[in-house]
């Protein structure tokens, strides 16, 4: 198996290459990280609707769209990446996706242990400590290889990831940075200032290829080839385009945003007769936490809205009508114009 | 019929990835099978491309995006893409929720019906592949 140990690398060419690499139909590890930062969306994501364009255009950072799945994520020079592409008839590739993952995450779960960091797999694809997410990681089809990206999170900049994203209002931004920083770990905070200095990105990359080496066998050092960086140059305009990045123009309801397996943070909108709805909650392991709820409709008496958001935590987005029903009935609040298909429309999953 | 918990239903073609084909005259209907959409977790995405896009038989033309693993639709025929389920656009769950239904995918004008002749048919051959496939994904 190829290495390509490419170090700090054009933010662009940090996707660039790994998709090169499988539409020329061969296999390679990529470590590297991007020189500066940049945010990429998921394939199936649409870059106006996720991204503050205007923002990252004044700012200078660049977006792009790649072809793996996921969500939308700030990227710069405080995180590793690894890149490995395969081919898709290697049969080192399990026919199951978890135990795809199960397996190739393995060699970052032990990177994170040397590193002294008691980071644990949890399915389909998070790697955490406790709670906290502290490593990304994707799959996707692409040409005829199979490429599995990820990443080492030295030090995350929560403050321009929350900001980057196309929110409804500051609240919600607001609440996407709280739960980030509650919920997603760097080796800086695992480890503390002092400890992680010596984690470099280049020692990081270093654990890396002996670990994935221990799965992958003997990886043999190599500089991107004539070949390689031809291909490259060859994708670069396609994937600047604006006919690539805005190619996925979804509807939609309302934002989600997923900190991690198991939280999202949602934001939906629903017309119903008595007024426009709004809720932004949590969804934490299937349940509704923190819901608010407001908009243009009439309440009465108008505590009843403070009353529902409370009767509504802890409970399954299934149960919300429910609960919602039964409270309107018992405690005499009337909301008109709004129904019961309303706000199950409003909490469907 | 049902296997081991998947419903598989007799009359329908099955391509090896999982898709099934259903012969309707003029056109073909296809979607994602029982077995797939069970193993993939909710579907977060189904790639509906323009109608009137040529198809080759066994190569990518659409992409799915399910438990965060992005894959490849292959044409189970050659022939045309006359229409893709629209609702899927908005609401790409109808594939978990009713495969076999609202939860269709595409609908091809094929260049050559025979050509599903090399799709799996039958009740054995649908068994024999998909009780394969349960030990393939089985194991670890």
């Amino acid at each position: 198996m190829d290495l390509y140990d490419l170090g700090s690398v054009p933010a662009l060419d940090s996707q660039l290459f790994y998709h090169a690499l499988a539409d020329l139909g061969r296999e390679g590890l990529f470590l590297l990280s991007p020189a500066s930062p940049y945010v990429c969306v998921g394939y199936h994501q649409d870059a106006a609707r996720e991204v503050d364009l205007a923002f990252c255009r004044a700012r200078g950072i660049p977006v792009f769209r790649r072809e793996v799945g996921g969500g939308a994520v700030y990227l710069d020079g405080g995180q590793v990446f690894f890149q490995l592409v395969l081919r898709r008839e290697d049969p080192r590739i399990p026919a199951s996706r978890d135990a795809f993952y199960r397996t190739f995450l393995e060699p970052v779960v032990r990177v994170y242990r040397r590193m002294g960091i008691a980071a644990e797999y949890k399915p389909v694809n998070d790697l955490v400590v406790g709670a906290r997410k502290v490593s990304g990681s994707g799959v996707g089809e692409i040409g005829e290889g199979l490429v599995f990206v990820g990443n080492v999170i030295l030090d995350f900049d929560y403050r321009t990831m929350a900001r980057v994203l196309n929110v409804p209002d500051e609240k919600f931004r607001d609440k996407v940075f709280r739960t980030l920083a509650e919920n997603l770990s760097t080796v800086r905070r695992e480890l503390g200032a002092e400890r992680a200095a010596a984690w470099t990105a280049e020692r990081v990359r270093g654990l890396l290829a002996e670990e994935f080496a221990r799965l992958l066998g003997p990886l043999v050092p190599r500089e991107p080839d004539a070949a390689l960086r031809g291909r490259a140059e060859a994708l670069r305009p396609v994937f600047q385009s604006e006919a690539w990045l805005l190619a996925r123009r979804g509807r939609g309801r309302g934002r989600e945003i997923r900190i991690r397996s198991g939280l999202q943070v949602l934001h939906r909108l629903h017309k119903a007769q008595g007024g426009l709805l709004r809720a932004d909650f949590e969804l934490v392991e299937g349940r509704l936490h923190a819901v608010s709820l407001s908009g243009d409709f009439f309440c009465y008496p108008p505590d009843g809205v403070e009353r529902l958001e409370a009767l509504l935590e802890g409970a399954r987005p299934a149960e919300a009508v429910p609960r919602i029903e039964a409270f309107l009935a018992a405690e005499g609040v009337e909301l008109p114009g709004v129904t019961a298909a309303d706000w199950a429309a409003l909490f469907a999953l | 019929m049902e296997i081991e918990g998947y419903l598989m239903p007799d009359e329908l073609y099955y391509e090896k990835d999982h898709y099934w084909v259903r012969d309707e005259g003029e056109f073909l209907v296809m979607g994602m099978d029982d077995f797939a959409q069970k193993l993939a977790g909710k579907i977060v995405f189904v790639q509906l491309p323009e109608p009137g896009k040529r198809l080759e038989a066994g190569k990518r033309f659409a992409k799915v995006e399910s438990g965060k693993w992005l894959g490849k639709i292959n044409a189970p025929v050659s022939g045309e893409l006359a229409a893709v389920n629209e609702e899927l656009e908005e609401n790409p769950g109808l594939v978990n929720e009713d495969c076999y239904g609202r939860g269709w995918m595409y609908r091809i004008r094929p260049d050559d019906k025979a050509e599903l002749r090399g799709l799996i048919h039958g009740p054995e051959a649908v068994r024999a592949w998909l009780l394969a496939d349960i030990a393939k994904f089985a194991k670890p």
